[in-house]
């Protein structure tokens, strides 16, 4: 079983293959987690994740590991370091500069819900993780992740008319990237989808009828509800970023 | 919401939701063929709009379940109980508004700010049916099979259900109501394509894992990866072909195909259909019905070499 704390240990050692006299003794070596003593906890974290609608359900997790042992980053991608309970953990501690080196971590998770699905304390684990990512960025320790820039994108493209536009929200989000693909490969498969009438984009984009009367309140909700996670932010950082 | 079952006789409403009418077109027209044949049909919301997926609750949790309340007070509006949407993403953002909106105060403000918008009030008293647990409901394996025309016989069907088809439960009541599907084994897809017909490959582990689609476009890493596995996963159990219930999963795979090639090699790949096509090829449509060339994967290809006109 590996180490997933393993940033705790000072001076980890792994080894593929390490024989001594003959024997052989390879695997996690220096595992030992040196005592020490934190005093620059910061409980905001966990009083902000708990003040979100999304983030309410933290207080119930008892740290049992279920999200972490089923959850598709950890496991079938195997990217040990993304552990829904240990950011969890670390919200609650307030131990937000531990919490900080997974800032380009947390934001990668792609929401499957496993972890909904399997919390035996009702935990909405993907919402809280995406909380917890959300302070990251907000409070100045995270950089605006691709993920967060998607959303936005999609909430944008979808509130314009009520329907959303797929390619539209494709090549919106691609350039914001910096990324384009080539004319060729794009006429291609624009020919073949505006061909079979699935392009709804530009002039052929859809709309919801009375749209025009809805979407002005959902922005309002947008916006105050972008203002508000603001509030109860720490104020020993300016906060960057966009809403 | 009740676990109250809607009158047997009553068609229930549809929930197309974006991608059916864009880019799942092969789907939308598929799934009416397959519906038509049965003998179930569906009423369209008409006027519906984006469910928001998983993307805008974290933005606002308010207009991630304002969304789809209006969606769902629309088919209310038109009598009905139940709700059937083809996509994973629709079911899991529906079925969660229904959850918010059991909370009286959660319902009082979403509600006075549809008012505020023109649109209907929304009681949280719809259900929530994926359009496979729908067809499984009403037809059966048995009223399947009684309309095949022209079995799979030989086509090895790998069954991906993705991810937000049954889970979580607590939003979509999956496991949690006499008839449903299993929550973290489903097999209502392996019993309607063997009703097909089909040969469905046993021991598929990647049945219900992500496609990545969530980030299909912010982490191409992680969502070519997962698309890469279902198909491996898929190839590895001796499949010809991956049956897909999720317009976001048959598009995050099919396209990533390039990147998969590039990643992992030719060998991983294998063409990807919704199931509705299949069924409706063993309901004697043709290939060319069943849009199955509107796939990237060109599953038009395969089908036309096991002799399917």
């Amino acid at each position: 079983m590996p180490i997933v704390e393993k940033s705790l240990v000072e001076g980890l050692q792994r080894t593929e293959t390490l024989e001594v006299e003959g024997i052989d003794v390879s695997g996690d070596w220096n595992t030992f987690i040196a005592s020490r003593v934190h005093t620059d906890l910061d409980l905001s974290i966990v009083d902000w994740v708990r003040g979100q609608p999304q983030g309410t359900t933290i207080d119930r997790c008892w740290q049992c590991g279920t999200c972490t042992a089923g959850c598709c980053l950890h496991t079938d991608y195997g990217l040990e370091e993304f552990n829904p309970r240990y950011f969890i953990y670390l919200a609650q501690l307030g131990f937000e500069k531990e919490l900080a080196r997974y800032a380009q971590t947390v934001w990668r998770c792609v929401s499957c819900n496993k972890c909904v699905e399997r919390c035996p304390k009702g935990v909405k684990v993907e919402e809280v993780v995406h909380s917890i990512g959300t302070y990251l960025e907000l409070s100045g320790t995270a950089p605006k992740s691709p993920a967060d820039r998607f959303d936005e994108a999609y909430t944008r493209n979808l509130l314009e008319r009520g329907i959303l536009d797929e390619a539209g929200l494709f090549q919106a989000f691609e350039a914001g990237e910096g990324r384009t693909l080539p004319t060729r490969e794009k006429l291609r498969m624009g020919l073949k989808l505006l061909f079979s009438g699935r392009l709804h984009t530009g002039p052929l984009a859809k709309r919801t009828r009375g749209w025009g009367r809805l979407r002005p309140v959902l922005e309002r909700m947008l916006a105050e509800d972008l203002a508000g996670r603001r509030r109860g932010l720490p104020s020993r950082r300016p906060p960057t970023g966009g809403p | 919401m009740s676990g109250a079952t809607s009158p047997p006789g009553e068609t229930p409403a549809y929930y197309p939701g974006c991608s059916m009418d864009g880019l799942g077109k092969a789907y939308e027209v598929s799934c009416q063929m397959v519906l038509g044949t049965l003998g179930l049909p569906l009423d369209r919301i008409e006027e519906y709009n984006c469910c928001g997926a998983t993307e805008v609750k974290n933005l606002s949790h308010d207009v991630s379940v304002a969304l789809p309340s209006r969606n769902l007070a629309l088919a209310r509006g038109m009598g009905r109980r139940t709700v059937v949407a083809a996509c994973n993403g629709c079911v899991y953002s529906l079925a969660r508004a229904n959850d918010a909106m059991a909370d009286p105060a959660t319902s009082a403000r979403i509600n006075a700010r549809l008012a505020e918008g023109g649109a209907p009030a929304y009681d949280g008293s719809a259900e929530i049916r994926h359009v496979l647990e729908y067809i499984r409901q009403r037809a059966g394996a048995a009223g399947v099979r009684a309309a095949v025309t022209a079995p799979l016989k030989g086509i090895r069907v790998a069954p991906y259900y993705g991810c937000l088809y049954s889970r979580p439960k607590r939003y979509t009541k999956v496991g949690l109501e006499p008839g449903r599907d299993n929550p973290e084994s489903p097999y209502f897809l392996d019993e309607l394509l063997e009703a097909c017909g089909a040969d469905v490959v046993r021991d598929y582990p990647a049945k219900t894992i992500c496609c990545g689609g969530g980030h299909a476009l912010s982490d191409l890493d992680v969502s070519v990866a997962f698309s890469a596995s279902v198909l491996n996963e898929a190839k590895r159990a001796g499949a010809d072909v991956v049956a897909t219930i999720c317009p976001l999963g048959q598009i995050n795979i099919e396209n990533n195909l390039d990147r998969i090639r590039q990643s992992f090699g030719e060998e991983v790949l294998l063409p990807v259909a919704y199931f509705t096509q299949l069924m409706a090829l063993a309901f004697g449509r043709s290939v060319r019905e069943a849009r199955l060339r509107y796939n990237f994967s060109r599953p038009d290809l395969f089908f036309r070499a096991r002799g399917f006109a």
